[in-house]
């Protein structure tokens, strides 16, 4: 089995002088489908390019395998890259486009038929093959630059948000073939997306990145959910309640204090040297950990009284923002389990908050 | 009340062709009465003869002239001024599409629009000041001892192709540049994505993509290029004919309509012949060619 991890090395790259990535260092698995998340400006289209070729590092190494790429030109890496706008050639048609790399080599038209007949068969688009690009449907489209890019047998796919001018079913549709089609070629998928839904969906392992071009986390998406590293992960990953507090812990408990509303239980099992006695840190709560109740209930380690600010029904889920004492306000998700629950809540309903203190993160910053 | 609603409707529902009615009427007045009346004229025997009096003999005497050759001359220095102007204007065009940024490309395409805000003559006047005997480059030459004697730069086919191909340049940059300005970034770089060297990207993509510019690029330089009038007469001196000098040499110098109507009638079709040649030659072979190569 073929070698096709990814490694960046201190990559350094300015655009007009101004800095975009400064000595980023990561690696991606060889076969895994990879996913990197950021919000705009993050930089990671940039990565995306940088494998590509299609930039070039200011410094630093970006090895394939065990082949230094930094330097390699575009048209001599086994990679390849499905675009934002999928870049279809407007003047050839469905199978011109997906012969191109192909007919760019000396292959025998007969292998080229054949190869172009099998891939697009793969996509669902046989009976497209001789259609012009204008005449596809968004979707059509997605699949065309799909096939075109994995027709080669790149070592790595690169994904630069494909899926971002789709329609939410059709996308929905899409990030299952891709996980299925990642299957089959065993290939190298790097996709780029600030769609933390589509990121979680696909990956294999994921990677965050800020907003100065910083990798904050990498791991699973399960790992990146349920235990982010920072304030910055938890909160561009799925939605969190975030809370400042002092750490007050004692040889047989640990607890944490926010002002106005008084101590709460957390676990302070790890071995952290910021987890310390009267340090100021965060504790992150995700809103489906947290059961909303108009009446007191027993088995919580913590507890929080407020009053519902407003309702947002989501369909499966509703969303409650609760005031607290403090003014501060507070996100639960609610499965809608029945069609009539047997207690509605209201507007301006008191009502209390109750989680478990192992379903609670604390972070440093 | 109902003529006006009428009225109304007719409007509402013809509007495309209303106002088009103007310029329609124009061109039937200015361009195809003036040409049926070429034609007529062309059959005519004599100006002063009976006006059913009609005849083949212009076209017998033009085809029979030795200045026939003339049209074929301009075809070729039409032709080579079209091509050398494609081949001086794309690399300027691809360079002010893709390659130069914003602001840099609004000073670099007004600069190139500068020559239209001088008069059309004095444009080619000035070349005789720079080109003659006495003038700017033989001048600085000989100051410099490069040359003794004074060069022989004007009055002759070469200098009026090179000033040709000065004036038409602009002609062919423009339709370039704005065919190349549209083309997405992005597909020449799915073209090296996909293993395409610079060289195959450029052929098969922006070549390709910019066919359309290069087809009205090359009409705009060919047609006006073969009946050029004033050029040939400035910098050749008069002395070498060309089929704009020589129709106004019927018609002007030897009063003869009705030859100078033939003949116009016959570069005419040559020119007709030579545009669908050159469409057909852009849509068949050379497509063909490049699915082959594909």
């Amino acid at each position: 089995m073929r070698n096709r991890s990814i490694r960046f090395e201190n990559i350094t790259k300015r655009y007009h002088g101004d800095l975009v990535l400064d000595k980023l260092s990561l690696e991606i698995p060889s076969g895994t489908f990879f996913a990197l998340l950021g919000p705009s400006g993050s930089g990671k289209t940039t990565l995306l390019r940088l494998i590509a070729g299609l930039e070039q590092a200011d410094s630093g190494n970006i090895f394939l395998g065990h082949q230094n790429i930094t330097h390699m030109p575009i048209y001599q890496r086994r990679v390849n890259t499905v675009f934002q706008n999928y870049a279809l050639f407007p003047h050839m048609n469905v199978f011109e486009n997906v012969a191109y790399s192909l007919s760019l080599k000396n292959v025998p038209q007969k292998t080229i038929q054949e190869k172009v007949t099998k891939i697009l068969t793969i996509v669902g688009l046989e009976k497209h093959m001789y259609k012009s690009i204008q005449n596809l449907s968004g979707g059509q489209k997605q699949r065309v630059a799909l096939a075109r890019a994995v027709i080669n047998e790149p070592d790595v796919l690169l994904l630069d948000e494909p899926l971002a001018a789709l329609d939410l079913k059709m996308r929905e549709k899409m990030l299952i073939e891709l996980i299925d089609l990642q299957d089959n070629l065993q290939t190298t998928f790097v996709y780029v997306t600030h769609d933390q839904f589509e990121a979680l969906t696909v990956a294999d392992y994921m990677a965050i990145m800020n907003h100065d071009g910083e990798i904050e986390q990498v791991g699973t998406p399960k790992e990146i959910y349920e235990f982010p590293i920072s304030t910055f992960v938890a909160a561009f990953v799925g939605t969190t309640n975030l809370f400042k507090g002092v750490l007050h812990m004692r040889s047989d408990h640990c607890r944490i204090e926010f002002v106005g509303l008084g101590m709460f239980e957390v676990v302070c099992s790890q071995e952290k040297e910021w987890l310390r006695d009267g340090n100021t840190i965060f504790m992150s709560l995700r809103p489906e950990k947290i059961d909303i109740s108009k009446t007191p209930l027993t088995g919580f380690s913590n507890a929080l009284e407020g009053i519902v600010q407003s309702i947002v029904y989501h369909g499966r889920s509703t969303q409650y923002n609760v005031r607290l004492k403090n003014n501060e306000i507070v996100q639960v998700f609610e499965q809608n389990e029945e069609h009539f629950p047997q207690e509605t809540i209201d507007y301006d309903d008191p009502v209390f908050l109750y989680w478990q203190k192992e379903n609670v993160v604390l972070l440093e910053k | 009340m109902k003529i006006k609603e009428t009225i109304n409707t007719f409007i509402a529902e013809n509007t495309s062709f209303i106002f088009s009615v103007p310029a329609v009427l124009w061109q039937l007045l200015f361009l195809y009465v003036p040409l049926f009346l070429v034609l007529y004229t062309s059959f005519k025997r004599a100006a002063d003869s009976n006006w059913l009096d009609l005849t083949f003999d212009h076209y017998r005497t033009v085809l029979g002239s030795s200045y026939f050759f003339i049209i074929g001359r301009s075809v070729c220095i039409a032709a080579g001024v079209a091509f050398l102007c494609l081949l001086c204007a794309y690399p300027v065009a691809y360079f002010l599409a893709l390659k130069v940024n914003r602001r840099w490309k609004n000073v670099l395409l007004f600069l190139l629009t500068l020559p239209f805000w001088t008069n059309f003559l004095i444009q080619i006047y000035s070349w005789v000041f720079v080109l003659d005997q006495n003038g700017l480059i033989n001048m600085m030459l000989l100051k410099l001892d490069i040359i003794k004697e004074p060069l022989h730069m004007i009055n002759n086919t070469a200098a009026i192709f090179f000033v040709m191909l000065y004036y038409y340049l602009p002609f062919m940059i423009m339709p370039l540049y704005s065919i190349l300005e549209k083309i997405q970034y992005e597909l020449l770089e799915a073209s090296m994505d996909l293993g395409a060297t610079h060289w195959q990207t450029f052929k098969r993509i922006t070549l390709t993509l910019s066919m359309a510019g290069i087809k009205t690029g090359v009409f705009l330089v060919f047609v006006p290029a073969f009946g050029e009038f004033a050029i040939p007469a400035i910098i050749g001196g008069g002395h070498h004919l060309f089929v704009g000098s020589l129709i106004s040499h019927y018609f002007l110098i030897a009063r003869d309509d009705q030859l100078g109507a033939a003949f116009t009638m016959i570069s005419g079709l040559v020119l007709l012949i030579c545009a669908l040649f050159f469409n057909w030659f852009c849509t068949v072979p050379l497509q063909k060619t490049q699915k082959e190569s594909a």
